[in-house]
């Protein structure tokens, strides 16, 4: 456990060291907040509510959803590439902590240095949008389980695709796809409930709405407790799955590894 | 002066040739470079096409209509990243003392800067704004007379040089504070954020800061309104909107003056 705190202390460093980035990351999403919030009450019109979700409601969505999504799903969304591209991922294998766990920790380590400039947000987006206080106690509790299980599917989600560097090497270009389509269909820009029926199909048979849609519709009590249950219960499938897939992957991409410069 | 320009273009073209053959060595990493580009800027209008799906209008603008300003206003960020987004590397380029050698040499320090490497990838905004603004215009049903057609190209280059003035001016505060990043990334988040809905929305106060402090509604939003006929909604004179292109032309000489005039405190790094 000891190592594993070394790792995750290591990359809080590295985000600290580059607070100004991270800062100017929060003016990109307060920016998002206040276009979302102007959309939806552009939309919402003389409305108080559409399809039955009040526009205090879509608000405080907006003002979860965003920050969760940017804590959640940052721009350097897995530290594989750069680890393989440099050739650094040579001296990671021969650490005597597993790779994965390695890159687990670290990224542990960068959430918990990143939270505080989530949290310093948070206040600057109630304000430009707006919020509501959880649905109940019982949909608070429910909220922090899924919030926890949320983070733990966008990790090992990270680790699967980071791992394809191994075979690509460097395409930079995948990585922005990637980052897009799971930021969409997360929910954290528009949620499940007002997307058109196809979209809505493809995102809820993906793991990418158990990161942010999920622990946010349980905080505003668009699921009830019956449905809550099963969502986290979906979210736990998605991290025993994604856990067992990304063994399998790693499996495979530990015969690919090539040491640049070595 | 025209020998000038025809020697800037000639430059120019021969950089974006060496850029292309680089980037044509590792093939799968161009066309992924421009996939991805296309993606970060499909969001956007994915993000509009949903909303639009259950609410048919967001202030009264259409899906053909929005997909306008969204294809203009690409288009525009296209036409000014893809020749000038060595810009955006200006820090670097002062504080390394690159510019001794611009200072030294016979061609124009602005241009020898934009021309230091040519991103091809970014041609994918370009690529990606067209082909928006395709499907708008044929699927807007729009009166076309000459003097429409000709605002619609006019306001593309336009919109082009707002967003360009705007990082020039910031480019030109590089020479004194040495790191400009965080200024220039907020303002083209500013401008891909805001930029690509009706700038109406935004309300009062909003609304004329986009005007008068950060004039990003003359980049695409206004002539839009009069391509659409929506003038009615504006809140500056009908015949400033048609104008437009030319605040675009005015914004980008004073922000190239400031820039040159700045370059006079270019202090080398020591060597």
């Amino acid at each position: 456990m000891r190592r594993y705190l070394a790792l995750a202390r290591m990359q809080a460093r590295v985000v600290l060291a580059y607070r100004i980035d991270y800062l100017n990351g929060l003016i990109g999403l307060l920016l998002q907040v206040f276009l979302l919030a102007v959309v939806w009450r552009t939309v919402y019109g003389e409305r108080d509510s559409v399809d039955g979700v009040p526009l205090a409601t879509m608000l405080a969505y907006v003002t979860l959803a965003s920050v969760q999504g940017w804590l959640f799903n940052p721009w350097v969304f897995t530290l594989i590439p750069d680890r393989v591209r440099e050739g650094r991922v040579g001296i990671d294998l021969v650490r005597p902590v597993g790779f994965v766990s390695q890159v687990v920790a670290a990224q542990v380590g960068r959430t918990a240095a990143t939270a505080p400039f989530a949290l310093a947000a948070l206040p600057f987006a109630v304000l430009l949008s707006g919020m509501a206080p959880p649905a109940s106690p019982l949909a608070a509790v429910g909220y922090l389980v899924s919030l926890a299980l949320g983070y733990a599917v966008t990790t090992v989600l990270s680790v699967v695709f980071g791992l394809m560097t191994f075979w690509t090497m460097e395409i930079g270009g995948i990585f922005i796809i990637y980052r897009m389509v799971a930021q969409f269909l997360s929910g954290a820009l528009i949620p499940l409930w007002f997307m058109p029926g196809a979209l809505r199909t493809v995102a809820q048979v993906l793991p990418f709405q158990a990161v942010t849609y999920t622990p946010t519709a349980i905080y505003l009590g668009r699921l009830d407790a019956g449905a809550a249950v099963l969502a986290t219960g979906v979210q736990c499938g998605w991290v025993l799955v994604l856990a067992l897939l990304a063994r399998l992957v790693w499996s495979r991409a530990l015969h690919r590894v090539v040491v640049q410069g070595g | 002066m025209v020998e000038r320009i025809r020697r800037t273009v000639r430059v120019w073209a021969a950089l974006a040739r060496a850029g292309l053959r680089t980037e044509l060595q590792y093939r799968a990493n161009f066309a992924f470079g421009i996939l991805g580009g296309l993606a970060l800027q499909g969001a956007g209008l994915a993000v509009i096409g949903t909303i639009l799906a259950r609410f048919q209008q967001i202030g009264g603008w259409s899906l053909p209509e929005l997909m306008l300003l969204y294809g203009m206003r690409l288009t525009s960020h296209g036409l000014w990243t893809l020749p000038c987004s060595n810009l955006m590397v200006i820090d670097t380029a002062v504080r390394e003392a690159e510019f001794d050698r611009y200072l030294t040499r016979p061609v124009a320090p602005f241009v020898q800067l934009v021309t230091r490497r040519l991103p091809v990838t970014t041609i994918s905004d370009l690529l990606g704004g067209l082909a928006i603004l395709g499907v708008a215009l044929a699927t807007t049903h729009l009166h076309w007379t000459l003097p429409r057609v000709l605002l619609l190209g006019l306001a593309l280059v336009g919109g082009a040089l707002v967003e360009l003035s705007g990082q020039t001016a910031i480019a030109g505060l590089a020479f004194r504070m040495l790191s400009t990043g965080s200024l220039k990334f907020t303002l083209d988040d500013v401008f891909n954020t805001f930029g690509n809905y009706p700038t109406k929305i935004f309300g009062p106060a909003a609304r004329w800061a986009l005007t008068v402090v950060l004039p990003l509604a003359f980049a695409s939003y206004v002539p839009a309104t009069v391509l659409l006929g929506r003038t009615g909604e504006l809140w500056i004179p009908v015949w400033l909107a048609w104008a437009a292109p030319a605040v675009g032309v005015a914004l980008f000489v004073a922000a190239y003056r400031f820039w040159r005039s700045q370059l006079n405190r270019y202090a080398s790094s020591g060597h």
